[in-house]
């Protein structure tokens, strides 16, 4: 096998070394794109891509807002049950 | 509408439904929705890479990750392949890694199922209306 199509094969079956650290959180942010992206895609009457980007954006800045809000909610009622 | 043309129409949804299914986006492009077809399928492959490239193929398991596996095959019934292929030379994956690569590729089916029912509809909408003129 050539070296390429090796290293392609390797990518694909050897797991990424991802630590239990609060910046593994961050691999939520292209999930969160794709989702906003593919929800407008099925969503909006006719795709421009200036107003299809910015709707695209929109949403994926009130998920990740939302979920924030749900985080420092969820803080605060860990913080009241065990203070 | 006649029963003839009713039978046609069914027909023709069952054909987008599993052309989307297929390959992401297939169905919006038999449906000549271009733009849309291309940014689906984009996006789902991308997703569903990402978490191939994260978690390693192992993160498809037919056999000990059932419900994940439900979600990951509505990607493509290719899908089946590479989990014949995981299962078949063991390739195991635990921890973080084995974990997002299970929710992007489990999302990017779910994501797929969203459009392979956003085609049908189109397909329906599309069909009624030329019933209509």
């Amino acid at each position: 096998m050539s070296i390429m199509p090796a290293l392609v094969m390797a990518t694909f079956t050897t797991p990424e070394k991802i630590n239990s650290n609060p910046q593994s959180i961050l691999w939520l942010l292209p999930l969160v794109a794709a989702i906003a992206i593919v929800y407008k895609a099925t969503k909006v009457p006719e795709i421009k891509t200036a107003n299809f980007l910015k709707e695209a954006m929109i949403l994926t800045g009130s998920i990740v807002v939302f979920m924030f809000i749900a985080a420092l909610a969820l803080c605060a009622l860990a913080w009241l049950i065990t203070e | 509408m006649t029963a003839r043309s009713k039978e046609n129409h069914t027909i023709f949804l069952l054909i987008v439904g599993l052309l989307a299914w297929l390959v992401p986006g297939a169905g919006h492009l038999l449906l000549k929705e271009g733009k849309r077809a291309f940014i689906i399928f984009v996006t789902i492959v991308f997703t569903f890479c990402a978490g191939l490239y994260i978690g390693s193929i192992g993160v498809i398991n037919p056999v000990g990750a059932k419900p994940w596996y439900v979600a990951q095959i509505m990607n493509s019934p290719m899908v089946a392949i590479l989990g014949h292929l995981a299962t078949a030379a063991d390739y195991s994956v635990f921890g973080r890694p084995s974990e997002i690569g299970q929710i992007y590729t489990s999302i990017a089916g779910l994501l797929n199922l969203l459009c392979i029912v956003n085609a049908v509809y189109l397909a329906h909408l599309q069909k009624t209306e030329t019933a209509g003129d």
